[in-house]
């Protein structure tokens, strides 16, 4: 028996390979849990997982430019007391950067977990116990484009697929009416579509990106909904549809495909009226409205919460257009890009909790990469990716933990540190899949998202 | 079986290497090596002690285990099984005078590792012969039988004598009978000539060429329709598409930093398209897409297939601000990939960072290709004669003299700003502006390679640019030429490297296109791993079919248009699709092709036809490229955008593969959104009401109009049960309380467009 991956399954379902022969030879192929079981048409259809998931859902608020440590979440003492004088070590990011700058923003403790956060955070900081910090993050490179395509695909150049993807290829979606992975973002960070690319997957997998600068449900999805035709003549005319196929399917029994395309068509029929309602935020109360604020990034954070509610499985939800939080002008310029960031934030963790969806969702908030502990210009910070932090909250990470260490001024991970491949693998890890047997073969390998490293930080995992 | 088969795999990469086994039983130190220390010694201490990077501070280098033991200045480095006498692991401890690397100290995790490591005695592979070279053995690695030369078959016999119209039907014939199984009856004409018709042109027959042929009783009737197949300019438009999938054919980056925008990427494609048309024999095919601007002393009109070289030239760029090098040695990594896939079916690319774990294919190889294209630059040549582009240049001459000069103005007159200097720069200006106008046209340009200065790499270690390790001299692969090939010695060696692929010597280059050839027109390749003829790629389920096109195509000058005719003149070709419950149940995925695969349309040739259908297609030819949603584009697929940075939405969502990366074939989806393309778009909605309105004007009744749709949309008449039910549709009546935007035959034309038989072909 030669191998058999999933593109190859994809691609002679479209052959017409039929069901039962491909359901035989995955199980005596001794494949993959989350590949075995699939004996749907479906390449979207639910799969289960490698082991018992932890989260079902992930929403990833992507913090586009890179938003300081120093600032917001890694609080350092030594920065106000050697405050102008040089850092102790020289790490090459960007560019030259000056002396040591300490943080306009104050630190305190919050919750019973006493976390660290930075005033720029009033609401989230009502969320200590919820948050994991991961403090001792570091990627390769200190600029946005590499950076950011590390963060999420994996590699830094544009020849890898998504996380998003990931996800999708190896779990599938919960709601066959909805996309199985979607990012909002109103306009486009830098790089842009390639940062929720399905690469060498099939195309399904990609996300599929809503401008959510203004959200019109009519519009959000391609084609979603129907300009020309009342309801009850498109019905009639999904009949006769329908009825011309089945006579052309008559003269082919047991054309998988030929009959996967008619169930499709219907699922689209339904498509129109579910993938409206649920971009329809009228439909919410006023206190959620209130609770979440306003903004496109408010809007966002309730849209995610709509949709992992209707079994999305991956929503990535950017700050906002280009890289907002690339303050190299002026750190206190940190505060607009919270102030978008926060209320939402805060809000999207509480109203998942009131709902019971915390516990199964994980969320994670981050950026590409961190910020210098050292000056750019007067008061601005360079890129830097010797450390940074991220944190995770719900789906069975600890809460009120702060994890790993940076140096003394912020400037490199130095303790538990934790590349961007080891919180890929700690994600799938979270989301019952093993990095390691998530694979899928192109060009002769077996390509994962964690490349060939990537290790589970169990110490975070509830 | 997938884990067996690694299994199987890997025991053959062991027992490829007895040398290995053989000198190092501790193949765990070993590992232990290669995983904790060797990258800690590369990362952090090869910069000052290595003798790759020539530096030796303290007289101390690390790239040998007796350097290591020898040490430096200050004594030993290691000695093993002693962690407490060895100076490397007090250096490395910081709690000492000797602190390494002196700025900062390595984690405690890896501290801990170097000193197990030298309390395991310091096992460290570096001291063997390089290990690339002697673990090969090629003698058994070229038995392999991708790597086996091509052989024509004696042709095998067959009991059925009466079903073979072709050589080619005799393999497949043969092998069916083995198995107990005949071949399905022949499908019918219709079916053929659209089956045909698409596949050779991605668009649907008319009614006049169904016509013609139905009414042709000759015994080469089908011949002609292949031959005039074959000679429409929209073979080239057709086929063209499936080589731009493995070139990863695109016209800008994935990024867009910084870069310049390939306008005449068109080029190219146009570039492919005459080439196929012309039937360019597929040698010089390869060729002049490795090498045309090297081979032009011998061609007259040779600048015309500079664009040729866009199979390069349009290759990735990628983004290049902080580590330049990685980015650079990822642009070699794609042009050896998509060369090694593309033309030879070898995932060359693997051997980046160690030994292919599969293919005889060592490291030092593919830097000796590699080295090939860092002796190449990115490079926009004129596509006209010399003289002509001599002419050019005198021309261009005064506007680039005066833009020198308007530009020393400017920078002189920055600091001084002097209103008399502002005059002048205003004169100048518009004396630039005026010239502008006067200067000729600017001339079409190739994005193309050309040579730089001939340099042969070092094996970059671990695919790291920073640590070099042996030579590669630049050559072909060793499996497909011998122990010690020959090295280039032309310039960057691009000639040497194309008529290496290209020569009739090379076992893959005819295996290969012949594979992919058969897997366009079938749906499947003889080996279902079209771009993978190594180890971990299929074997073929016809092999002697395989040699005996090979050397067929060969043998008839590598003409594309020859295959094709061998191919769609077979009665293997022209079987029906339908299956029998034998076949079906002996062979559910038609591996031995006793029967014809129903085939989905790629979405190019579906898009093409819904707009050849309802009348609506722009059949003009070649040129620039034109964005797929721009108002009125009602031109074919091949000539629409194809974006790495953002691909067209309804490509895409249709299965259209990822150009930053050579595709080896399309996958097929089939998902919800791609019907609310059907249902909703302006586009099909478009076409629907085009289709209504030229029913509606060539034909005076229903009756009339359904049966000429059916005869445009699929190429046969309506049975008499579809055009009762058009018939009862068409006369239906509306709900009055709803307003609908399309007439009722509009919504028929758009259900007749949207059925499953307009997307798959029989």
């Amino acid at each position: 028996m030669l191998p058999i991956t999933r593109r190859e399954m994809l691609a002679r379902v479209g052959t017409g390979l039929g069901t039962l022969g491909l359901a035989t030879v995955l199980a005596d192929g001794g494949l993959l849990a989350a590949e075995r079981q699939t004996t749907s048409e479906n390449p979207l259809a639910a799969r289960p997982s490698h082991f018992r998931p932890r989260a079902r859902r992930l929403i990833h608020l992507f913090m586009n430019g890179g938003p300081s440590q120093v600032d917001t979440f890694d609080p350092k003492p030594a920065l106000e007391k050697y405050n102008g004088q040089k850092a102790p070590t020289e790490l090459r990011t960007e560019r030259k950067t000056g002396n040591l700058l300490m943080s306009p923003f104050k630190f305190a403790k919050h919750g019973r977990s006493g976390l660290d956060v930075s005033d720029l955070f009033p609401h989230l900081a009502k969320c200590a116990d919820e948050l994991c910090v991961i403090r001792s993050m570091h990627t390769n490179i200190p600029n946005h484009e590499p950076a950011l395509l590390m963060m999420t695909s994996g590699e830094t150049q544009p020849t890898r697929p998504s996380m998003g993807s990931w996800l999708l290829y190896g779990l599938g979606t919960d709601n066959q009416n909805l996309p199985g992975f979607v990012v909002l973002c109103p306009g486009k960070p830098v790089v842009g579509p390639q940062l929720w690319g399905n690469s060498f997957l099939p195309g399904i997998y990609q996300g599929t990106h809503i401008n959510n600068g203004r959200i019109d449900p009519k519009n959000v999805i391609a084609n979603v909904s129907n300009g020309q035709l009342g309801r009850a003549a498109q019905r009639e005319q999904m009949d006769l549809l329908k009825e011309l196929n089945e006579i052309h399917l008559a003269r082919r029994p047991g054309d998988n495909p030929l009959e996967a395309r008619i169930q499709s068509l219907e699922m689209a029929y339904r498509m129109q009226f579910e993938a409206q309602e649920v971009f329809d935020l009228g439909r919410e109360t006023k206190a959620t409205r209130e609770l979440y604020g306003t903004g496109p990034f408010a809007d966002a954070c309730l849209l995610a919460r709509r949709m992992v509610e209707r079994g999305v499985r991956v929503v990535q939800v950017f700050t906002g257009d280009g890289q907002p939080w690339d303050d190299h002008g002026d750190i206190k310029a940190h505060a607009d890009k919270a102030r978008t960031v926060d209320r939402p934030a805060a809000a999207l963790l509480a109203d998942l909790k009131a709902r019971g969806l915390l516990e199964d969702t994980l969320v994670l908030w981050g950026g590409e990469f961190g910020r210098t502990p050292t000056s750019e210009g007067a008061k601005g910070r360079d890129h830097n990716n010797h450390g940074f932090s991220v944190w995770l909250a719900g789906g069975g990470v600890k809460g009120g933990l702060a994890y790993g260490a940076t140096d003394d001024v912020g400037f490199a991970a130095v303790e538990k540190k934790v590349h961007v491949h080891d919180l890929h693998a700690t994600i799938l890890h979270l989301m019952g899949l093993d990095h390691e047997k998530l694979t899928y073969r192109y060009g002769g390998r077996d390509f994962r998202l964690t490349d060939v490293s990537g290790t589970v930080v169990r110490d975070i995992i509830a | 079986m997938r884990y067996a088969f690694l299994l199987v795999a890997c025991a053959v990469a062991l027992l490829v290497a007895p040398s290995l086994r053989a000198a190092d039983p501790d193949t765990k130190g070993v590992e232990f090596f290669e995983s904790k220390v060797r990258p800690v010694l590369v990362e952090q201490c090869y910069k000052c002690h290595s003798a790759q990077t020539g530096k030796a501070r303290g007289n101390l280098t690390l790239d040998t285990r007796a350097a290591l033991l020898k040490g430096g200045d200050t004594g030993p480095a290691v000695v093993p099984g002693n962690p407490e006498k060895s100076l490397l692991i007090a250096a490395v401890r910081h709690d000492g005078d000797l602190k390494m690397p002196p700025k900062t100290k390595l984690p405690d995790a890896v501290v801990k590792d170097l000193r197990r490591w030298v309390e395991m005695g310091a096992p460290d592979p570096r001291d063997r012969a390089p290990a690339a070279v002697s673990n090969i053995d090629w003698t058994k690695a070229r038995g392999f039988w991708s790597f086996r030369p091509v052989r024509k078959p004696a042709l095998p016999s067959v009991k059925d004598a009466s079903w073979p119209k072709s050589d080619t039907d005799r393999f497949i014939l043969a092998r069916l009978e083995a198995e107990g199984l005949h071949p399905v009856a022949a499908a019918d004409r219709r079916t053929l000539l659209r089956r045909a018709t698409f596949d050779l042109t991605g668009l649907p027959p008319t009614p006049d060429e169904i016509d013609t042929f139905l009414h042709d009783d000759s015994p080469d009737a089908f011949a002609k329709v292949v031959d005039r197949l074959l000679k429409s300019p929209q073979y080239g438009e057709r086929w063209a598409r499936h080589w731009l999938d493995v070139a990863r054919y695109a016209e800008d980056q994935a990024h867009t930093f910084a870069v310049k925008p390939n306008t005449e990427a068109f080029r190219y494609r146009d570039w492919v398209i005459d080439a196929l048309n012309a039937d360019m024999p597929y040698d010089l095919f390869v060729k002049r897409q490795i090498a045309a601007d090297l081979m032009e002393g011998n061609e007259p009109d040779g600048y015309k297939q500079r664009a040729a070289l866009g199979f390069f030239g349009l290759g990735a760029q990628y983004y290049k601000n902080s580590d330049a090098a990685r980015a650079a040695a990822d642009e070699l990594d794609d042009r050896i990939d998509t060369l090694g896939r593309g033309f030879l079916g070898l995932t060359v690319s693997c051997a980046r960072c160690h030994d292919h774990k599969f293919d005889p294919i060592p490291t030092q190889d593919y830097y000796s290709l590699a080295g090939v294209f860092y002796s190449c630059k990115l490079a926009d040549l004129p596509m006209v004669p010399k003289a002509e582009a001599d002419r050019y240049a005198d021309a261009k001459k005064p506007v680039l003299e005066a833009d020198r000069k308007l530009k020393e103005l400017e920078k002189a007159e920055k600091s001084k700003a002097t209103t008399e200097g502002k005059e002048r720069i205003k004169g100048l200006k518009a004396e630039l502006e005026k010239l502008k106008k006067s200067a000729p046209p600017p001339l079409p340009m190739a994005h193309a390679l050309a040579d730089a200065t001939a340099t042969d790499l070092h094996v970059y270690v671990r695919g790291n640019p920073a640590q070099q390790g042996d030579l590669a001299p630049r050559r072909f692969l060793r499996v497909l030429s011998g122990a010690e090939p020959p090295r280039f010695t032309k310039g960057s060696g691009r000639l040497e490297l194309a008529e290496a692929i290209a020569s009739k010597d090379n076992p893959l280059t005819a295996r290969v296109l012949v594979n992919r050839v058969w897997a366009w027109h079938f749906g499947r390749g003889l080996v279902g791993t079209p771009s993978n003829f190594g180890q971990l790629g299929e074997r073929p389920t016809h092999p002697e079919l395989l040699d005996d096109l090979a050397a067929r195509f060969v043998e008839n000058g590598w003409s594309l248009k020859w295959l094709h005719r061998e191919v769609l003149l077979s009665a293997t070709y022209q079987q029906s699709s339908e299956a029998n419950v034998k076949s079906q149940a002996a062979d559910p995925d038609n591996r031995l092709l006793g029967r014809m695969n129903r085939r989905r349309l790629e979405v190019e040739a579906w898009r093409d036809s819904l707009l050849a259908v309802s009348g609506q297609l722009d059949r003009s030819f070649g040129g620039p490229t034109v964005d797929l949603n721009a108002g009125q584009n009602r031109r074919r697929t091949v000539y629409c955008k194809v974006s790495r940075h953002e691909l067209n939405g309804l490509l895409r969502l249709f299965d259209f593969p990822d150009a930053n990366i050579t595709s080896e074939r399309r996958t097929e989806t089939t998902v919800p959104q791609q019907q609310l393309f059907v249902l909703n778009s302006p586009f099909f909605v478009g076409q629907a009401k085009a289709l209504a309105a030229r029913v509606g004007a060539e034909e005076r009744d229903d009756t009339a109009r359904v049966r000429r749709a059916y005869l445009l949309a699929y190429g046969r008449p309506a049975t008499d049960a579809e055009l009762l039910l058009a018939l009862r549709y068409l006369g239906g009546k509306d709900d009055p309380s709803e307003r609908n935007g399309l007439t009722r035959w509009e919504r028929y034309a758009q259900a007749l467009l949207a059925m499953n038989e307009f997307l798959y072909v029989d």
